[in-house]
């Protein structure tokens, strides 16, 4: 239910010892990119060292381990074993790969969809055991289609559209692809907007300087929130499954969403 | 045989062991003044947990956190014994 | 006008000169401005003179000391300075004192404590050396025109009223009329025209940013929601925040504010800077009171903006001076190198004891606003900015009102008012000692190791109280 999916570089501790100043509801700290292939082991000791000292209530620890089809990932797994994290965050996912995962950790797993065959088969993923989200990266995703990306992404609508529906159909949550110019603000806005517009429920980014534009984007606005309650109350007052509000049909899924907003709202302190 | 670990960033340390007949420490911190000892307590800590009794250690601090240096100690050992094998 | 009544004032054009007419002897107690900071060529220029003449038993009273103002330490070193009264002081010089004194002391003062002192005759000056980048025949002149401008020349103002004698220095004379000096040519006793005042590059730093450190992002944010809720951001508000890149982050998060509802300030004062330019020509403020310009923007809009209007150092923060503009400051945000138990606060010495900077106005306006707020980081390298006892006290913290960090604030319990405004946040308020100890829970305790044997100088407040002395290293 986090709004906001902040990778941290996972071997550089002026960012990893101040992960819970920055807002951001949930924290990815990366094994993967940005840890190069001599400083694997560097990353898995300060990290096991660092958890093993300081725990964190008000923010949600995930670390992005190697795929599963790298030479680090077994170590990567084994290294973060009795710590306490929310979950993995599993790049160039597979089916395959999020079983190989489940072998050795009963953790949640958000797997990264970021190939047109892992798009294809997004809901076969959907469905393995573990998973509660699901996360676009759309550099990879368009690099291997070989096309641009831009502002208005239209390149990812379908990308896009197909992992928020499939999120939404398995009740996972939707995490959308990181917005890589850090500088640009309304670039930011412009871009989670449109992601929300589609059905995710969040964001990852790349700079803790984004985390503010991206929590609000994805907080339930003052309407919802109010509407959601007049849902609500008026269902505590109904026997009936379904009932009519300003002349609109309310059923179940709707009272759930309403639910969930509501959870979202006192969660956020909103 | 000499590994190190770690860098020069702020907030983190590079540690540099060699071999060594007895067991030998440097720092040089830009906290020194008031984190010297510690530094020193933590290296003598944590390779203790190892049970290393003989080793050369060099410790240039640009303010990491204990969490920090006892990683970047342990990472340079195990590199070493890598090396070993 | 009364042009005809006006007198030219006498024209030298080498140090030497005006040593033939005055003896250099009798005037060893000598003030200087910083205003061209880093680039200033004037100070050097005339101590080496007294260096050349080997004139002893000098007590020096620039505003500020800076880097580059090394002839300063030629003669500490050949023991012909007594003393030195400044309000700010870093680099090479700050150094050499830190490690071995003077033969006198070093009296820290503030810019409000300075002005007083200069106009109620404590700092006795014998001359005032005022580099000054736009003169004209009369004695008049203004800093922000000139190819050595610096902008406003306000903490100079008392040396060229009060000093025995007044020499301006400048390398731009001209005939032309000057509309509303900054200071006045009735005043001045000569005029030295030299090649060049200063370095134009080191006169404007350059180093007004704001800060995209997404810690200094944190605690402006911090900072910016502490005001808002505590109502301070509303029309006709005050302001002050210097032009440190988190305090200028916190200007912007509260211009942000500002437009978002509606709000118009009334004045900002002190270092002024192009973020400050923009918004009063964005008509977000009505005046700037200007005693020091930060950036080329700022020198330029005191040239083109009536409502930006440079002040003297005394109008700025003396608080004998009954137009002082700070009495009417609602809020400053100030930086801290370290701050302790009892909100004392220190930007006079670092943790290593290391002389480095000074009061400026820091306790002056600390003093005088309604709300002091400090932002700093809670843990600079491993030092946590809350300490015991600070290393200097530069401020005294029953001025000091809140500390803002990124891991949460601290309000000074002799505001309860402030506390009970606060008693609904959702921000993180904590009592100083807690929020050091989730400090110390990622560095530990530093150890002490301040050294208190040898005093060395001492810190006056505006008030003249001496609140602390300075040790050394």
């Amino acid at each position: 239910m986090s709004r906001s999916y902040l990778f941290i570089p996972g071997n550089t501790p002026s960012m990893i010892q101040n992960l819970d100043v920055f807002d951001s509801d949930a924290i990815i700290i990366d094994f993967e990119d940005s840890v190069t292939v001599f400083e694997k082991d560097s990353a898995r000791i300060l990290i096991n060292n660092f958890l093993k000292k300081y725990s964190y209530n008000e923010v949600e620890i995930y670390v992005r381990i190697n795929s599963a089809d790298s030479p680090y990932f077994g170590d990567d797994v084994s290294s973060l074993h009795n710590l306490d994290i929310t979950g993995f965050v599993l790049p160039k996912a597979s089916v395959e790969g999020i079983r190989e995962l489940c072998k050795l950790s009963d953790k949640a797993i958000i797997p990264i969809i970021e190939s047109p065959l892992a798009l294809l088969r997004v809901e076969d993923i959907a469905k393995e055991k573990n998973v509660t989200a699901l996360l676009l990266g759309a550099e990879d995703y368009t690099k291997e289609l070989g096309i641009k990306r831009t502002l208005e992404a239209t390149e990812i609508f379908y990308a896009r559209s197909i992992i928020a529906i499939t999120a939404n159909a398995y009740g996972l949550d939707a995490i959308d692809t990181p917005y890589t110019n850090k500088d640009n603000e309304e670039g930011l806005l412009i871009d989670a907007t449109n992601a929300k517009n589609l059905g995710f429920t969040s964001k990852s980014l790349i700079h803790p300087n984004q985390v503010e534009i991206i929590n609000q984007v994805f907080a339930p606005s003052l309407e919802e929130i109010t509407e959601a309650r007049r849902i609500i109350k008026k269902s505590e007052g109904s026997s009936k499954g379904a009932f009519s509000l300003d002349g609109k049909m309310i059923d179940l899924p709707i009272i759930e969403k309403a639910k969930k907003v509501l959870e979202k709202a006192k969660k956020y302190n909103l | 045989m000499k590994t190190s670990a770690g860098s020069l960033e702020s907030s983190d340390c590079l540690i540099t062991i060699s071999d060594s007949n007895k067991l030998e420490i440097t720092i040089e911190s830009v906290v020194f003044d008031q984190f010297g000892d510690q530094i020193q307590a933590v290296i003598e800590e944590t390779l203790k947990e190892h049970n290393i009794t003989k080793l050369f250690v060099q410790c240039f601090d640009k303010g990491a956190l204990d969490y920090t240096i006892k990683s970047r100690l342990e990472t340079a050992i195990k590199r070493r014994g890598e090396n070993l094998e | 006008m009364k042009q005809h009544s006006r007198q030219n004032i006498k024209v030298i054009n080498s140090i030497d000169e005006l040593f033939t007419m005055i003896d250099i002897s009798e005037n060893r107690n000598i003030s200087f401005h910083h205003h061209l900071r880093n680039g200033d060529y004037v100070l050097n220029y005339v101590l080496d003179k007294y260096k050349r003449e080997n004139i002893n038993n000098i007590n020096l009273f620039p505003s500020a000391i800076f880097p580059s103002y090394t002839s300063i330490l030629d003669l500490i070193k050949n023991n012909q300075i007594n003393n030195i009264t400044t309000n700010y002081i870093n680099g090479p010089v700050a150094e050499y004192i830190t490690m071995n004194g003077l033969l006198g002391k070093l009296i820290m003062q503030t810019h409000g404590g300075r002005a007083r002192s200069i106009i109620e005759g404590r700092n006795i000056i014998d001359i005032a050396f005022i580099a000054a980048p736009y003169v004209n025949t009369f004695g008049d002149a203004v800093g922000y025109l000139g190819k050595s401008k610096c902008g406003s020349l306000g903490y100079c103002i008392p040396d060229s009223i009060h000093a025995k004698i007044k020499v301006l220095v400048t390398d731009n004379l001209v005939d032309e009329k000057i509309i509303n000096p900054e200071i006045i040519g009735k005043n001045i006793d000569y005029i030295l025209l030299v090649d060049k005042i200063g370095d134009t590059k080191g006169i404007v730093s350059g180093t007004t940013e704001i800060t995209k450190n997404p810690i200094g992002v944190k605690i402006a944010k911090n900072t910016s929601v502490l005001l808002n809720e505590l109502g301070l951001i509303k029309n006709g508000f005050s302001f002050q925040s210097g032009a440190g890149s988190v305090s200028l982050r916190v200007t912007k998060d509260v211009k942000d504010i500002m437009i978002k509802e509606n709000i118009k300030a009334s004045f900002f004062s002190g270092g002024i800077t192009k973020y400050h330019v923009e918004m009063l020509e964005e008509g977000l403020v009505e005046r700037l009171y200007d005693v020091q310009c930060f950036d080329l923007e700022a020198i330029e809009s005191l040239n083109r903006n009536a409502n930006h209007i440079a002040i003297s150092s005394s109008r700025y923060a003396n608080p004998n001076n009954v137009n002082q503009i700070i009495k009417d400051l609602d809020i400053v945000i100030l930086g801290a190198t370290e701050i302790d138990y009892n909100f004392n606060v220190n930007v006079t010495t670092d943790s290593h004891q290391m002389l480095i900077g000074g009061s400026g106005g820091h306790s002056d306006t600390a003093s005088e606003s309604k709300i002091c707020v400090i932002v700093s980081p809670l843990i600079k390298g491993r030092i946590p900015v809350i300490k015991e006892v600070v290393t200097t006290k530069t401020t005294l913290g029953k001025n000091i009102d809140c500390l803002v960090t990124e891991r949460g604030i601290a309000i000074n319990p002799l505001r309860v008012d402030l506390i009970e405004k606060l008693k609904d946040t959702k921000l993180k308020i904590y009592p100083i000692k807690e929020l050091a100890q989730i400090a110390y829970n990622f560095t530990n305790i530093p150890k002490d190791t301040i050294k208190r044997d040898i005093i060395i100088g001492e810190v006056e407040d505006l008030t003249y109280e001496i609140i602390d002395h300075i040790y050394k290293k």
